[in-house]
């Protein structure tokens, strides 16, 4: 606690006998932590109950941890990849341990996008959680059809494209690494669809801050960061890599230095909140995120270990602000941040001239 | 199927590098059944971010003790051996199908190849509880990795192979089978994945040398049962426990499939760890 805060200037004088008795630190206006306000506004009429997500990949489609995890609870639910056709994913092994992270090339085994409707909508439509959809494809036309199939189902809240995948039509070029691959087909989903756009940022780039741009000005309403980094590593008997697809993605506590360099960049140069993700552990990881501009966090790898952490998070953040004398954690926004970039938006641009 | 906590009541290294461990899990003891696993959290999280999957080696449920069988592999199952009787840990089970065995098969032929024992060394128990004959082959490199008798029931025939023949049959474990195909109603493998695939081959081509009626044909004759369902299984004459790098072990993640003849791959964690062998795509598939 403080010496410094400043006491409540609506504070009554007391009188001189009281003010002998009276502490010499005023107690913080504590707030029970039930009534935190912890939504999170992301535009487009989409709004988490609490900034706690769970990200893409390590949740599933939200029904395997059933018997585990209350869902109800989490501020939202990032789905599998999915594509338009069914994948078979890559070949095994897909994941493997490496010193404080994990790397995994599961390769987009899903379903394919109507399959992963006709079996989770119903049940998705039942929870109060939203569920976000994230959608991989090889190509922009590809992207677009999966997400028109999504428009206007029920039981999908929005939409998370991940942009890390090779585009055919360049020559195998991620659309995450360039600022007009990124920006073309976050404009073409745009219009195919009036579901909230999440983007889902790729650290592997020499500079995010014109992609993040890019896809900004393309009309995504958040964006997501970071994917995992790119990596491989090598049979115990070092004759070739361990992967069976070789190259494997980095996720785990070993990435959130880079996460937050890039949510830091990012939040600087777009007016659309920033969702974070990347070696989320415990309550100073979020307050970290939350403190370098980002409205949300996604817990992704952690889960595997303690697949109960997303929701005690949710309620030790409500914790922390009730003890710090906060009606919202929105005030924890942007700390860290440079002064002169002011206060990054914690809601969605609906309307953009 | 919770993250419990769990007291290590014993550890002993057994075999060179091959560690024993007993812990005090009362929910998991009365609960799982053989071919089962758990998924175990190492104290480290910030440097060693995944569990660990270990079958289900015994289950006592009068004392609610279960046990795991490991081998020293690197740095997390090094981490489990420094643990001393009284220390807590996490474990997250019974995950996983069991074995299906078949109401009237009387003769249960068990091929563990090295480690392999862990996978299926609780089916021994169950098997001689329900009153079956179980014949035991055990394969490893030499004498000094054969799994110790005096760690399975008497009741079990126990045949063992090593590689140089400095203990028993001199060869694979795999050579031994053929002298007891005729004799078993119902086998169950657990071992290296060439192992596996050479038992697989072998059981694909029984049925055509020994004439042996089909398990499964009398009652519901015409009804096939969907591949890979517990009735499926029940029917197949070798059942494999599959083993494979493994993250969330709900399903979640999709970390650990195998490819299916199906063309489609399925979850260790979830359709497995056992599967019948003719499900299996043993060429890969990819």
């Amino acid at each position: 606690m403080s010496r410094r805060r400043p006491l409540p200037a609506a504070r009554p004088a007391l009188a001189p006998a009281t003010r002998i008795l009276a502490p010499t630190r005023p107690a913080p206006a504590e707030i029970p932590a039930a009534e935190v306000d912890l939504t999170v506004d992301l535009g487009r009429g989409l709004v988490l109950p609490n900034p706690i997500l769970v990200a893409s990949g390590t949740f599933g489609y939200g029904v395997e941890y059933g018997e585990v995890v209350d869902v109800d609870r989490l501020g939202g639910i990032c789905c599998k990849g999915t594509t338009l056709r069914a994948r078979i994913g890559n070949p095994t092994p897909r994941v493997t341990e490496t010193p404080g992270g994990m790397l995994n090339s599961i390769g987009l085994q899903n379903p394919g996008v109507d399959a992963l409707i006709e079996k989770y909508a119903a049940t998705w439509m039942t929870w109060r959680t939203p569920v976000l959809v994230n959608v991989a494809g090889e190509s922009v036309h590809e992207y677009v059809e999966v997400v028109r199939r999504l428009d206007g189902v029920p039981g999908v809240a929005g939409i998370e494209l991940n942009i890390s995948c090779p585009n055919v039509g360049m020559g195998g070029l991620q659309f995450a690494i360039d600022a007009g691959a990124a920006g073309e087909v976050t404009a073409a989903v745009r219009r195919a669809t009036d579901l909230p756009l999440l983007v889902k940022l790729s650290p592997n780039v020499a500079d995010i801050r014109p992609i993040a741009r890019a896809i900004a000005d393309a009309g995504a309403d958040a964006l997501t960061a970071i994917n995992t980094l790119s990596g491989i590593a090598v049979a115990p008997d070092r004759r070739r890599p361990l992967l069976g697809n070789v190259y494997g993605g980095l996720s785990g506590p070993a990435v959130k230095p880079v996460a937050l360099r890039i949510v830091y960049e990012a939040a600087q140069v777009v007016k659309i909140p920033v969702i974070a993700i990347g070696g989320v552990t415990e309550l100073a990881d979020v307050l970290d995120f939350l403190a370098v501009g980002a409205v949300a966090v996604q817990v992704g790898t952690a889960i595997f270990a303690d697949p109960t952490l997303p929701l005690r998070l949710v309620d030790e953040l409500a914790i922390e602000c009730s003890r710090r004398g906060m009606a919202t954690y929105r005030d924890l926004i942007g700390s860290a941040l440079p002064a002169r970039t002011g206060r990054p938006s914690a809601k969605g641009v609906e309307y953009r001239p | 199927m919770r993250p419990a906590a769990a007291e290590l009541v014993d550890s002993r290294e057994i075999l060179p590098g091959q560690w024993l461990q007993a812990y005090h899990a009362p929910d998991l003891a009365v609960g799982s059944r053989a071919g089962q696993f758990v998924h175990v959290r190492t104290g480290d999280f910030s440097g060693m971010v995944l569990r660990r999957p270990f079958s289900l080696n015994t289950v006592d449920a009068a004392t609610g003790t279960v046990t795991i069988h490991f081998r020293v592999f690197g740095r997390g199952t090094e981490w489990f051996t420094r643990l001393r009787p009284g220390d807590q840990i996490d474990l997250f089970g019974p995950l996983g199908r069991p074995f299906e065995v078949d109401p009237r098969s009387r003769h249960l032929l068990l091929v563990a190849g090295g480690l392999g024992i862990a996978g299926v060394r609780m089916l021994a128990d169950e098997a001689i509880r329900a009153g079956r004959q179980v014949t035991l082959l055990f394969g490893a490199a030499s004498a000094r990795e054969v799994y110790p008798s005096t760690l399975l029931p008497d009741e079990v025939e126990y045949v063992v192979a090593t590689d140089d023949g400095s203990l028993g049959h001199r060869g694979f474990v795999t050579a031994l089978v053929p002298d007891y195909e005729a004799w078993a109603d119902q086998a169950f493998a657990c071992g290296p994945a060439p192992m596996l695939a050479a038992l697989a081959r072998l059981a694909a081509g029984r049925r055509g040398r020994l004439g042996v009626a089909k398990l499964g044909r009398k009652r519901g004759g015409g009804r096939t049962d969907p591949t890979g369902s517990p009735a499926a299984r029940r029917k197949a004459f070798l059942q494999v426990s599959m083993e494979q790098n493994m993250g969330c072990a709900v399903g979640a993640c999709l970390g650990c499939v195998v490819m299916t003849m199906s063309g489609t791959p399925q979850r260790v964690c979830r359709e497995g760890p056992v599967f019948a062998a003719e499900e299996i795509a043993w060429e890969g598939g990819w």
